[in-house]
């Protein structure tokens, strides 16, 4: 027998309600009594109730416009419909989104909506995490009653460096515009003609190529603005999401990794208030094809494939010389998570070495702008800096490497300020995720994880400490950095061990002590996003 | 010498013929545990029983399924309901069609659509049914009179069983793994001049019949092999949930069909045959009758079936025409959203349960309004049949084995689910 449960029902309560506070605002909606902050929206209103009225236009990181009019609902003593994106709660407010009029109301406005909307989906990019597909599926499910040709449009409009614009696809919300103006304060795209003939543009002579630009094609509720990036590349439904921070810069904003058989198809932003809101910028979005290039794959020494044990043993031996006359460095990588880093520093103090160097992408003063892009482009010298001060180790830029140094053990594969002639004459061995750049001198390169392949954390330049999960596993034999350091230290004799970076993580929680109250999040199950819903 | 004796011993797990001494020339007094299946050609499936047996009588039995673990329950969970379809014929797939309408019915009943499928999809899914209850007998009959030495009838029987499944060929493509029913309604129609080809298969199979229950039915060596063995009575049917032929053949007169009529059933006549013994020629004799009626069902059904659709008109779970989604954006998102995303089913729990080939096949579902159940429960009359298989092969002989599991008839997709 069918057992459904009936939607709880607000109770009327025979005495008097309690009190609303002086911040707050008390609303009904379809039957169910809300207090919400003061200022709120009925649409966010109704989404705390888990009521997902249907919006095109809205977007919460966004100004609103209350163009779409999909969000239309009835509120008692009002005459007419009111967007529900723009129609500020007040108190008493009695809101009604499933009656007949607004039912109506969504129906014929979809039904507009997809009057010249063309018979894309299979070709479409955005199929699968369209908002218009799910809004007319759960809102409308009828046939269309009119029969006239759909108006012809331009298709494919190379509007700019990344992006490409398909008008006809396009229903004129103007959440592309909103994002220019918000995220990079260019207004690059506006609207052009009217009623059936209105298209989305670029003005005259100008290209949308801002850093941000990308945002545009997240928002867009249809596949109007796609990526050039990831155009025809993967259908999204197939993807799966798993949480990660980016690695371009040292912002750190928060990201989905959207990844399939292995490999990362794009990134996307996720939402984080304290650091990026809705956006990121389009150089970070493309530094996922750094994952599969020039990747080192597995152990060389001198410049022959070898087996990790042997690998070890002679990174080991390469070492021992230095080590054994203090003529040795560690160099630690502001592109490595804090674990990666904490691990390699444990080993270097444990060696008794006092001093150690760091390692990093020279910064880029043109990129900073006071949004989200900032000069350094390493994601975790705050990080770096924070363990070597804790484990009371002197941090130098890599450039001062002390020219009495015969040993070198470094992590990652840049090191700025150290001549290639030097490297190669330097008992040098390396814990390097590519094969580029320095690698090429050294004696001994370990192959580790890169960003995405591992768990860790990264610390913003603001302090913040923040999870990546892994969205799929390393290439070849590679391992996690802090695990390579586990197997170092084991093969020189030093009393050192991890099984899990969740471990390390605890160790440097211990000694870091910014970070004691920080606790390791359970492992993300990745997101199917063919489950997922809309993303628009 | 002693050290090769006894290494010969261990190579033969007993002593060899010239090394036992006179007394222990006779047969050993101890118990004996062998293993039969889980590879056995009596086993019908992948099951295994470790046997302890006094000589050839079995003294305990321990019957250990699921080597043929199938997830069929876990993979529904992540499959939409139209994707389990598939998976339901793989269940019994000797009866898949039957399978197929259980698992429409119970997402129908979770929509609440199950009184608005259309009249003429209902008969066909009768029709579809009931033929696949004939090869479900047909297979199980044939098969278990081949392992008790009639080879003939095992050939006749499956004989009519391909006319049958070349029939189902042409109304589902598919002979054996159909997948054709739908969530409201079936696939397509049946297609033309399908009630001619039936009704003389029918005859077909009725003159099969004939010859086979003439080989079998007053044969000694099969009545001697069959009478009396692996025998239920009632209450032990009903206690440990025995459904269909096999507790028809005990005396209970319990069929979905009948008590709780489901399809257009209520517009046909049948009888339901039940036996007195509740042995193996009782389970016989019961899966023969079923077979007539079957095809009395049938000629019924295809005298009966009216025109009109084959799908229910509601967009929710009927797919646009082909026509109209390639030329229609509404169309078009509606059949992307069916096939990506799944039909919506609103949140709930129910249980939904047809007359399969082997009994009460029961699918149970609790769903969270995607188009994905959140759990699904498949209640399978073999996996309770073959519970009961320890205490009916109990104090019989080896050789009874074969032929008290031939009418268990447990089909290991189903079984193991």
């Amino acid at each position: 027998m069918s057992t459904t449960t009936p939607p709880p029902q607000a109770t009327p309560t025979p005495d008097a309600p309690p009190p609303t506070p002086p911040d707050k605002v008390t609303l009904v909606i379809d039957g169910h009594s809300i207090q919400v902050p003061k200022g709120t929206n009925v649409l966010e209103a109704a989404k705390l109730l888990g009521i997902d009225i249907s919006a095109f236009c809205y977007h919460p990181g966004l100004p609103i416009v209350a163009q779409c009019r999909q969000c239309l609902v009835s509120i008692e003593k009002n005459p007419k419909l009111q967007p529900s994106c723009q129609q500020i709660v007040g108190e008493g407010m009695v809101v009604h989104t499933t009656d007949p009029q607004s039912t109506l109301a969504r129906k014929q406005l979809l039904e507009f909506t997809l009057l010249n909307h063309p018979i894309d989906c299979p070709i479409c990019d955005k199929a699968g995490e369209c908002t218009l597909q799910k809004l007319y599926f759960e809102h409308d499910n009828a046939d269309s009653r009119v029969d006239t040709p759909k108006v012809e449009k331009d298709k494919a409009v190379d509007l700019g460096p990344h992006i490409v614009l398909d008008q006809e696809r396009c229903i004129l919300c103007s959440r592309c515009i909103r994002t220019c103006d918000e995220t990079s304060g260019q207004h690059q795209l506006d609207f052009a003609h009217r009623g059936d003939h209105e298209v989305l543009t670029t003005p005259p002579g100008e290209k949308l190529d801002n850093p941000y630009s990308l945002n545009t094609v997240d928002v867009c509720p249809v596949g109007a603005l796609t990526s050039k990036d990831f155009r025809f590349t993967m259908r999204a439904w197939e993807l799966d999401a798993t949480p990660s921070v980016c690695n371009g810069c040292a912002t750190g904003c928060n990201i989905e990794i959207h990844h399939k058989n292995e490999r990362a198809w794009r990134l996307v932003p996720r939402h984080n208030p304290n650091v990026n809101a809705y956006w990121m910028c389009d150089e970070g979005r493309f530094t996922y094809h750094d994952l599969r290039e020039e990747r080192l794959a597995g152990a060389t020494v001198e410049g022959l494939p070898a087996g990790w044990d042997r690998a070890i043993k002679a990174a080991a031996d390469q070492l021992a010389v230095g080590r054994s006359a203090g003529q040795f460095a560690v160099v630690l990588s502001a592109l490595a998570s804090n674990e990666d880093n904490f691990a390699l520093a444990s080993l270097a103090k444990a060696w008794g070495v006092t001093h150690v160097y760091v390692a990093g992408k020279p910064p880029v003063p043109a990129r900073a702008d006071g949004r989200l892009r900032v000069a350094d482009i390493n994601p975790n010298h705050a990080g770096v800096k924070a363990i070597a001060e804790a484990l009371g180790l002197q941090l130098k830029p890599s450039f001062e490497l002390d020219p009495a140094i015969r040993g070198v053990l470094a992590l990652g594969d840049v090191m700025p300020g150290v001549e290639g002639d030097r490297l190669a004459s330097l008992a040098y061995v390396v814990l390097t995720s590519h094969e580029r750049g320095p690698v090429k001198h050294a004696k001994v390169a370990l192959p580790i994880a890169a960003w995405a392949e591992c768990a860790g954390t990264v610390t913003n330049n603001k302090g913040l400490v923040q999870r990546m999960h892994a969205a799929f596993p390393p290439p070849g034999q590679a391992l996690a950095a802090w695990e390579v350091v586990v197997r170092l230290a084991q093969a020189t004799g030093t009393k050192l061990s991890w099984t899990h970076a969740r471990e390390v993580f605890k160790d440097m929680c211990a000694a870091v002590p910014a970070w004691k109250e920080l606790t390791w999040a359970r492992e993300a199950r990745p997101l199917a996003l063919r489950f997922a819903g809309s993303r628009g | 010498m002693a050290d090769a004796q006894s290494l010969r011993q261990l190579v033969l797990g007993r002593k060899d013929v010239q090394d036992l001494s006179d007394n222990e020339t006779e047969l050993p007094p101890d118990l004996m545990t062998v293993n039969m299946g889980p590879s056995h050609p009596a086993m019908h499936g992948t099951v295994r029983i470790v046997l302890t047996v006094d000589g050839e009588k079995v003294v305990k039995s321990d019957v250990q399924p699921g080597y043929l673990h199938r997830c069929f329950e876990k993979e529904s969970e992540h499959a939409t309901y139209t994707q389990i379809f598939p998976y339901t014929d793989r269940l019994n797939y000797v009866s898949p069609m039957i399978n197929n309408v259980g698992w429409a019915m119970v997402a129908e009943k979770l929509m609440g659509i199950g009184k608005d499928i259309p009249k003429r999809a209902e008969y066909i899914r009768v029709i579809v049914s009931e033929m696949s209850r004939i090869t479900d007998h047909l297979t199980c009959v044939g098969a278990s009179a081949m392992e008790l030495g009639a080879f003939g009838p095992f050939l006749f029987f499956l004989k009519g069983r391909e006319w049958l499944y070349e029939l189902l060929e042409t109304v589902s493509g598919a002979r054996l793994t159909h997948t054709y029913v739908r969530v409201g309604g079936v696939n397509k129609d049946l297609p033309a001049g399908f009630s001619d080809k039936l009704t003389h298969t029918l005859n077909e199979i009725e003159k099969v019949m004939v010859e086979v229950e003439g080989l079998l039915n007053a044969n000694k060596i099969f009545r001697d092999r069959m009478a009396g063995i692996g025998a239920m009575t009632r209450e032990d049917a009903i206690a440990t949930g025995c459904v269909g032929p096999i507790a028809r053949a005990c005396g209970v007169d319990y069929d979905v069909r009948k008590d709780y009529p489901y399809s257009i059933y209520p517009e046909v006549e049948f009888d339901v045959p039940v036996g007195t013994h509740g042995d193996c020629l009782d389970r016989y004799l019961v899966r023969v009758e079923e077979i007539k009626q079957s095809i009395r069902i049938l000629r019924q059904c295809l005298k009966q079936i009216p025109d009109g659709r084959i799908m229910i008109d509601d967009p929710r779970c009927a797919l646009p025409p082909k026509v109209d989604t390639y030329n229609t954006i509404e169309s078009m998102i509606r059949h992307f959203k069916h096939i990506v995303d799944g039909i919506k089913v609103p949140a709930g729990e129910t249980y939904a349960f047809v007359e399969g080939g082997n009994g009460e096949l029961g699918f149970f579902v609790v769903a969270d309004g995607t188009g994905r159940p959140y759990k699904a429960y498949v209640r399978s009359p073999s996996f309770v049949h073959l519970s009961t298989a320890g205490q009916l092969i109990h104090n019989h002989l080896i050789a009874d084995i074969v032929p008290i599991f031939g009418m268990i008839n447990m089909i290991g997709g189903e079984c193991d689910k």
